[in-house]
């Protein structure tokens, strides 16, 4: 029916993805109840506790679908999905590994060398290696084959790295930066060409991590910039050359997940508590709306899972769960909103003044970080064949 | 049932839809009656429903894709009430089914009320008396499922409404939408549960959610077809960054419709409860609704908004079909309030539970 490139089979119903999720859901319930952590909107970007992702790395829920060789657990992409769903639906605080588990692992599983798998892959799966981007620069958002980072291989065929990183979420608690360099001159007849991504650990001299805040005051975007950094040679990652592709294969992951429409879950929920309270039903009605798109994106991330089991790649279904996923955070603000008569602020005593505040604080992100809805309706018009 | 056999079945309907353009409906030819003809003979008109009961045989998912197929061709033909809602629900109450030939439509608004006529459980006879209300197909029909009340619950009566006066109305698409005004009519009838008489109203939902995913699908695929073809300011529409993001905001909704109405029926042929879900994929059918045709008709231009032009044939039906079997708003406090139903705090269980 034309549009075929965008549609992927329906999940399969995984049996033992809904045995973890109770599991995960057993244990938030106590961890909730012992005060480790308290609800907050997008904490997988804010929510920074090396010492709950530590509890998730020894319970098993980090690295699941990585071999048992390196630290993983041999899971389904299924199993996994069910538990950050549950994790992002409690607001808990998974900013601090989830970069590293959701794509830098798999990156370095795909491209690492194996010294590099088995050095590192096993401290992600603890909870006590954690990663951060860097793709974007001060003068290369949207358009990432413009980025001026360059590596060139000194004498001893190590790199020597000078550039800046920008919107590099949690810099700050990261180990290590799995970063785009131009390694060839740029090429006008072919833009992607002469890209490679570089393993950088964080540490080393001549880095320098400056913090950037966000609107509402939090901490976890920085500049990254680089002066004469020296990589070992062995940290290319992957082919030299071949960096654009390899950002293609690694964007799959970072846009496919349920935490593009689950970021402001934690509002839906407080607002279901009023909805529950004034029975209302424009609440009732708002919520069953609300619900419903959940719902829908649910199925279409499910399908994704469902397509990484069968060792596909599917970007361009990716990018359409994510445009329509971010869309629908920043559309529950405004749906909430148009239904109580609730001040947004982070002081007010109702909290869902709060979830309304710092959900709208953090809206502008939503639909920006991963590729902006317009880039992503852009693939989707590939997808349909139209460009 | 594989997909194989699916695949077939839509093949074989869009044959058929291929010397039956869909037309204006109007009070004086308010259906397709040389297509229903078509349809019968192939047996199409009896799929999904058992060989027994005088069925073509096959599986829910069969009929899913008949009732799809004809939507998204604008088949002015009752097919998604026979196959996906009345004729289960007659079935399920253990009345006898009438011949597939003979469209069979269901009735579940207005008043009407039942009284039993004989003693007993069971299937039994009734006197129907009240007026049914929004009844799709009226006159066109030639049997009714009615949703009646007793005073002992909730009861499903098979009416035969051959010939019958009805009051006409008509939805946005002029499909009928009719009254029938039932005077001590006896029919046979059987009592439900309410949580059945709800399944029922579900399974309606649901069916129109299945005719809106096929037709918002069939109206994207025109649409990018259009946006291929028409050419401004010396190139394709579609080469037009603006008209670029227009259409992947429809891709999004249509697919996104897809998953969760395909998602729903999976669930009924799992045989698990059927309201929220089939509540869900009508709300998220019907939401879809004003951003694939407000966008459709946006891309297509005047031509678009005239009757020569095909496009009002699914987006007129798409505008009324969100708000059949139970309005959008209505499913969405159906959705929202079941959501609650054991407290806010369950509130992510249950949707979990949902699909």
């Amino acid at each position: 029916m034309g549009s075929n490139s965008l549609t992927l089979a329906p999940a399969p119903r995984s049996a033992a993805a809904e045995e973890v999720r109770a599991e995960v859901r057993a244990f938030l319930a106590a961890e909730l109840a012992a005060g480790s952590f308290s609800t907050h909107v997008d904490t997988w970007l804010s929510g920074v506790d090396p010492a709950f992702s530590r509890k998730l790395g020894e319970r098993g829920w980090l690295g699941m679908t990585w071999p048992k060789q390196y630290g993983g657990h041999e899971r389904t992409a299924m199993e996994r999905y069910a538990v950050t769903e549950e994790l992002l639906a409690a607001g808990a605080p998974v900013a601090a590994h989830w970069i590293a588990d959701r794509q830098s692992g798999p990156n370095l599983l795909r491209y690492g060398t194996e010294a590099q798998r088995q050095e590192i892959l096993p401290l992600i799966a603890a909870g006590e290696c954690y990663f951060v981007i860097g793709m974007s620069e001060p003068d290369s958002g949207s358009d990432l084959a413009s980025i001026r980072t360059r590596a060139t291989r000194n004498g001893d065929g190590d790199w020597v790295v000078n550039g800046a990183k920008v919107w590099t979420s949690n810099a700050h608690h990261s180990h290590y930066a799995i970063t785009l360099v131009r390694t060839a001159p740029a090429d006008p007849a072919n833009r992607h060409a002469g890209l490679s991504q570089l393993l950088v650990d964080l540490s080393l001299p001549g880095i320098t991590v400056n913090p950037i805040r966000i609107l509402d005051g939090g901490h976890h975007f920085n500049e990254v910039v680089f002066t004469d950094v020296v990589i070992p040679g062995d940290m290319l990652l992957g082919e030299e050359g071949a960096g654009w592709h390899q950002v293609t294969a690694e964007l799959a992951f970072e846009r496919s997940g349920p935490e593009r429409f689950l970021s402001t879950y934690p509002l839906i929920a407080e607002f279901a508590r009023r909805a529950a309270e004034d029975r209302d039903p424009a609440q009732l009605a708002t919520l069953g709306r609300l619900s419903a798109r959940l719902l829908a994106l649910r199925q279409l991330s499910l399908r994704i899972a469902g397509a990484l089991d069968r060792g596909e790649l599917p970007d361009i279904p990716a990018a359409l769960v994510k445009d329509v996923g971010t869309t629908f955070e920043a559309d529950v603000i405004d749906e909430v909103r148009r239904v109580v008569d609730v001040p947004a602020s982070l002081d007010s005593p109702d909290p869902l003044g709060r979830a309304l505040a710092e959900a709208q604080l953090h809206a502008p992100g939503y639909t920006l970080r991963g590729g902006t809805n317009e880039i992503l309706r852009g693939i989707v018009a590939r997808g349909l064949g139209l460009r | 049932m594989s997909s194989s056999d699916v695949d077939l079945v839509v093949e074989t309907v869009r044959d058929v839809l291929t010397k039956f353009e869909p037309f204006v409906l109007t009070a004086e030819r308010p259906w397709d009656a040389g297509l229903w003809s078509t349809l019968a003979e192939a047996g199409l008109t009896g799929v999904g429903l058992p060989e027994q009961a005088g069925g073509s045989g096959g599986e829910l998912a069969d009929a899913v894709a008949v009732v799809g197929a004809l939507a998204a061709g604008a088949a002015a033909v009752p097919v998604a009430e026979q196959l996906l809602v009345a004729a289960p629900a007659v079935l399920a109450a253990g009345l006898d089914l009438p011949s597939p030939d003979e469209p069979l439509s269901i009735a579940v608004d207005g008043a009407v009320t039942a009284e039993p006529r004989d003693d007993g459980d069971g299937p039994g006879s009734w006197t129907l008396t009240g007026t049914a209300t929004d009844v799709a197909w009226a006159g066109v029909a030639q049997h009714l499922a009615v949703l009646a009340t007793s005073p002992v619950g909730p009861v499903l009566a098979l009416v035969d409404v051959t010939g019958r006066e009805t009051t006409h109305a008509a939805n946005l698409a002029g499909e009928p939408r009719g009254s029938l005004v039932l005077q001590g009519v006896t029919a046979a009838g059987a009592l439900l549960s309410d949580a059945q008489a709800e399944q029922l109203r579900a399974r309606y939902a649901l069916a129109r959610a299945v005719q809106l995913s096929a037709a918002l699908q069939q109206v994207l695929t025109w649409t990018v077809q259009y946006a291929g073809e028409r050419q401004q300011f010396g190139r394709p529409l579609g080469r037009f960054q603006a008209i670029q993001m227009e259409l992947a905001e429809m891709a999004g909704e249509v697919t996104a419709v897809a998953a969760l109405v395909d998602a729903a029926v999976q669930a009924v042929e799992r045989g698990e409860s059927l309201v929220l879900a089939a509540a869900a994929a009508k709300v998220r059918a019907g939401a879809a609704v004003e951003v694939v045709a407000r966008l459709a008709h946006q891309v297509h231009g005047a031509i678009g908004f005239t009757q020569e032009h095909r496009l009002h044939h699914l987006t007129r039906r798409c505008w009324s079909w969100r708000d059949e079997a139970g309005t959008e708003t209505a499913w969405a406090r159906v959705l929202g309030a079941g959501l609650l139903a054991d407290g806010p705090d369950a509130l992510w269980p249950a949707l979990t539970r949902v699909l």
